[in-house]
C-alpha cells in the first residue's frame, strides 16, 4: 500500500462529476453466523481505501451490507473488523440466503442514495451506485455476485487473489475507439487461472467509445476465501450502523425452504494429523498408482487429497476409484479446501500456486516428485526425488517396519 | 398451437477436453489450447443428464443451445445423444467473440426466449461452472436477465407439473465449515445449475422402459443432428449488437502474466527415492509425528 500513498496522482478532470462512491462489501452470515471470509474481505477493503483515502479522497468508505434477522449486534463486530458503516437489512424473511430475494435486496441498496447519505453527506447528493463492490467467492456468493451484477449490468470478476486501485492508460478497439485514455481509480482484479500458473488481470471499465458510451459501475467482484488477512479487530474503531427497511417483491416470496439440514462431509480434512495429496504424477499408470496412495493412506490413517486438474477426471480407471477419490469435494487449495495438518505429503504435485494456497499452514509437509524444479521443492520440508511407482512402495515398507518395531518395544 | 407440455431448456458449451490422451500442458504447467480437443464440458454433460431425467419423467420437450464458433456444433450432438433433444440451437456471429459473462448471458437469454416456438421455457438448466473459464456467473446471469428465480448445485429435483409447483434439493457447501442440504419448493418457471454429483435413477418399470425408448431416439436424432439444428445471428436472435461480443462486455483482460513464485517458506532437504536408509529415516520421522498417543 506504501506505494499508493506516496504517489501523486494527476486529478481526474471528471472527478467533479463522478457518482460512483465508496467501497461496498457484501457480507455472507450461516444460521446468523459471520462466516471467516467476512473478515479476510474486510481487512483487504481496509487497506485497500486506506490507499484511497490518503491518494484520493478521504471521504469515500468501506461499507458493509449484511441481510439476516436478530443480527445487529454483529454489526459492531464489522466495524471492529475495518467497516466505516454498516448497511444492515433486518427481517424474518432474510434469515436464510434465498438467490432472488438476496439479490433484489442487495441491488436496492447499492442504488439507494439515501443511504449513502447516512454514510457520508459529502457525496450524497451525486450518489447513483458504489464504486467498487466485493463478495465472497464460494458458491453462494459467486451466484450472488453474478445475479446482482447482471441486475446492476455492470462488471464482475470471479475469484480474485490480488487487487490493486491504480490509474491506467488504456488503448481499446471498443472501450476508447483506439486512443488512449487514462482510467483513474480503476479496480485492477488478479485472478488464478485453472491451472494455477497463469494471472489474468480483469478490469471494469466504462465504454468511452463515441458510437456506444455506457457507464459499468459498480467495478465488482468475488474474492477466494483464505487468500486475505483480516486486520486487528479494534473495539474502538467508530462507524455507522444504518437500519435498511428492505421492499420485499412477493414473487421473490413464493420460493420457499422447506426444509434445512447440516450435514458433516464424509471427507474430514481437520481431524486427521496426516493427509497424502496426489496431483497428475499419477499419470503413467493411474490405478495402480492410486492403489498405492491407498495403501499409505491405510498405513498413515490419512484422509486423501487431490489436485484441481485430477478432479476434472482425466484418467480411464476402476469407477470404485474414481468415485472414492476423483472428485470435486477432495480438491485441496484455492478452488477447493484449506487445510493444515501434522504431516501433508504431496504425491506428484508439481506445487501450483492455487495448490500451496491450501496447503502451506501445514505443520510438516514431505513432497515426492521426479522433478528438483518443481514449485513444491520450495514449499517442502523433505523432497523425496523419485516416481511415486518406485518410492511409494519402499516408503510404505519403511512405515511397516517402523510400525512393527514399536510393537514389539510396547 | 399453445403446449401444455413440459417445456426444458439446457445451455451447453464446448469445452477444452481435459481427459488424458486429450489434454495437452505446457511445459510451464499452463494449457496448451492449440493441441487441446474439445468436447461437451463434463458440467454440460451432466446438465444435458438432467433433462433426460425430466423428459423421461414428465415427457417434456428439449431444447438445447449454446453460443460459439460453427465447431460447437459437435457440442450440441454430444449434449444431444445424452438428452435426447428435439431442438438444437447455435448461437454463432462474429460479433460474439470475445464476451465476457453479462455480454454471453445477453445472449443466452436471447436464444432461449426463442426456443420451444418463442413459448416460455419452464425448466431451464445449465452446468455448474466451465472447465475452462470456471467462473459460474454466466448461468446465473442468464436466469436473472430471464426473470427466472435461479437455483445453484442442485441434486434433485421434481416437478408437480400440474400445479406448476418444482420441488429442488440443494447441496451447498458452507466454507470449511459443513454442507447444508436444503429443499426448496418454487413455482415454475425456474433456472437450475446441476452439481456435478447429480445422477438421474429411474426406478419403476415404466420409468425404464421410457428410459430406453430415449436413449435410442436420442441416437438416431444425434446421428441426423443437423435436421434438428437451428444457427442464429446476433440479428435473427434480435440482440443489440452493442450489448453483445467485446463491445457489450464491461470487463476486459487487461494483462496475463506467469504467477511469479512465493517466496520459500521452507528449507526443502532432498533426497533420492532410491536411497533406502534416507526414506527409513523418513518413515521413522512420519511414524513420530503422527503417532496416537496410548492411554
Amino acid at each position: 500500500m506504501s506505494n499508493i500513498s506516496q504517489l501523486t496522482s494527476t486529478p481526474d478532470p471528471k472527478a467533479s462529476n463522478e457518482h460512483y462512491r465508496h467501497l461496498y462489501v457484501v457480507i455472507e452470515q450461516e444460521e446468523g453466523n459471520l462466516l471467516p471470509v467476512n473478515f479476510e474481505m474486510l481487512g483487504e477493503a481496509r487497506r485497500l481505501m486506506d490507499g484511497f483515502n490518503l491518494r484520493y479522497s478521504a471521504e469515500e468508505k468501506v461499507v458493509a451490507i449484511l441481510l439476516g434477522n436478530e443480527m445487529r449486534s454483529q454489526c459492531d463486530k464489522l466495524i471492529s473488523y475495518g467497516a466505516d458503516a454498516v448497511i444492515y437489512a433486518e427481517n424474518p424473511e432474510l434469515t436464510y440466503h434465498r438467490n432472488p430475494v438476496y439479490t433484489r435486496v442487495i441491488s436496492q441498496i447499492a442504488n439507494d442514495r439515501d443511504c449513502s447519505k447516512k454514510i457520508s453527506a459529502r457525496y450524497s447528493e451525486e450518489f447513483k451506485r458504489p464504486r467498487f463492490m466485493f463478495f465472497s467467492a464460494d458458491d453462494t456468493g459467486r451466484h450472488l455476485s453474478a445475479t446482482v451484477l447482471a441486475e446492476l449490468e455492470s462488471g464482475l470478476a470471479s475469484d480474485i487473489n490480488k487487487l490493486v486501485i491504480d490509474d491506467i492508460e488504456l488503448k481499446h478497439e471498443h472501450k476508447t475507439k483506439g486512443q488512449v485514455e487514462k482510467y483513474f481509480k480503476t479496480l485492477e482484479m488478479y485472478r488464478p487461472d485453472f491451472s494455477g500458473f497463469l494471472w489474468t488481470t480483469i478490469l471494469c471499465l466504462d465504454n468511452r467509445h463515441p458510437n456506444n458510451m455506457r457507464e459499468y459501475h459498480p467495478q465488482a467482484c468475488s474474492i477466494i476465501p483464505g487468500v486475505f488477512q483480516p486486520v486487528e479487530p479494534d473495539n474502538n474503531r467508530k462507524g455507522v450502523i444504518v437500519d435498511y427497511k428492505a421492499t420485499l417483491n412477493t414473487d421473490d416470496l413464493r420460493v420457499k425452504i422447506l426444509n434445512r439440514r447440516i450435514v458433516k462431509s464424509p471427507i474430514d480434512f481437520d481431524s486427521h494429523k496426516a493427509i497424502v495429496s496426489f496431483g497428475r504424477g499419477i499419470n503413467d499408470s493411474p490405478e495402480e498408482n492410486i492403489a498405492l496412495i491407498d495403501t499409505l493412506k491405510q498405513e498413515l490413517g490419512a484422509e486423501v487429497g487431490v489436485s484441481l486438474p485430477i478432479s476434472k477426471k482425466p484418467y480411464n480407471i476402476s469407477n470404485s476409484r474414481l468415485s472414492a477419490y476423483i472428485t470435486a469435494e477432495r480438491v485441496i487449495g484455492t478452488s477447493g479446501r484449506k487445510v493444515a495438518p501434522t504431516l501433508y505429503i504431496a504425491v506428484g504435485i508439481s506445487g501450483a500456486m492455487q495448490h500451496i494456497a491450501g496447503m502451506k499452514e501445514s505443520e510438516f509437509v514431505i513432497a515426492i516428485n521426479p522433478d528438483t524444479n518443481s514449485p513444491i521443492r520450495d514449499e517442502c520440508d523433505v523432497f523425496i526425488k523419485g516416481r511415486m511407482e518406485d518410492v511409494l512402495p519402499i516408503l510404505i515398507e519403511e512405515l511397516r517396519q517402523q510400525k512393527a518395531m514399536v510393537e514389539v518395544r510396547s | 398451437m399453445k403446449s401444455s407440455r413440459l417445456k426444458i431448456s439446457v445451455i451447453i458449451k464446448l469445452e477444452p477436453d481435459f481427459s488424458e490422451g486429450n489434454v495437452s500442458y505446457n511445459s510451464d504447467g499452463t494449457l496448451n489450447r492449440a493441441e487441446t480437443k474439445s468436447i461437451l464440458g463434463p458440467h454440460s454433460a451432466v446438465a444435458s443428464m438432467a433433462a433426460l431425467n425430466a423428459k423421461v419423467l414428465y415427457d417434456a420437450d428439449v431444447s438445447v443451445g449454446t453460443m460459439g464458433p460453427p465447431i460447437a456444433e459437435q457440442a450440441l450432438q454430444q449434449s444431444q445423444l445424452l438428452c435426447d433433444a428435439d431442438e438444437l440451437h447455435l448461437y454463432s456471429d462474429r460479433i460474439f467473440a470475445g464476451a465476457d459473462t453479462l455480454a454471453t448471458a445477453e445472449v443466452l437469454r436471447a436464444g432461449i426466449d426463442k426456443m420451444h416456438n418463442g413459448e416460455k421455457s419452464d425448466i431451464v438448466f445449465s452446468g455448474h461452472r466451465a472447465s475452462d473459464g470456471e467462473t459460474g456467473q454466466t448461468g446465473p446471469q442468464t436466469a436473472w436477465k430471464l426473470g427466472y428465480p435461479f437455483f445453484g448445485n442442485v441434486i434433485d429435483f421434481s416437478v408437480d407439473v400440474e400445479n406448476r409447483l418444482a420441488r429442488v434439493t440443494r447441496l451447498v457447501p458452507i466454507q470449511g465449515l459443513y454442507d447444508v442440504i436444503e429443499e426448496i419448493e418454487a413455482p415454475l418457471p425456474i433456472f437450475i445449475t446441476i452439481h456435478p454429483s447429480y445422477k438421474p435413477t429411474f426406478t419403476t418399470v415404466s420409468q425404464r422402459l421410457s428410459f430406453f425408448k430415449c436413449q435410442k431416439e436420442a441416437r438416431d436424432r444425434a446421428a441426423l443432428y443437423k435436421n434438428h439444428l437451428k444457427t442464429y445471428t446476433a440479428q435473427t436472435l434480435g440482440v443489440d449488437p452493442k450489448l453483445v461480443g467485446l463491445p457489450g462486455s464491461p470487463t476486459i483482460v487487461y494483462r496475463v502474466e506467469k504467477i511469479p513464485r512465493a517466496k520459500t517458506s521452507r528449507m526443502a532437504k532432498i533426497i533420492e527415492g532410491s536411497n533406502q536408509d534416507q526414506i527409513r529415516a523418513v518413515a521413522k520421522k512420519i511414524t513420530d509425528m503422527i503417532k496416537v498417543k496410548e492411554i
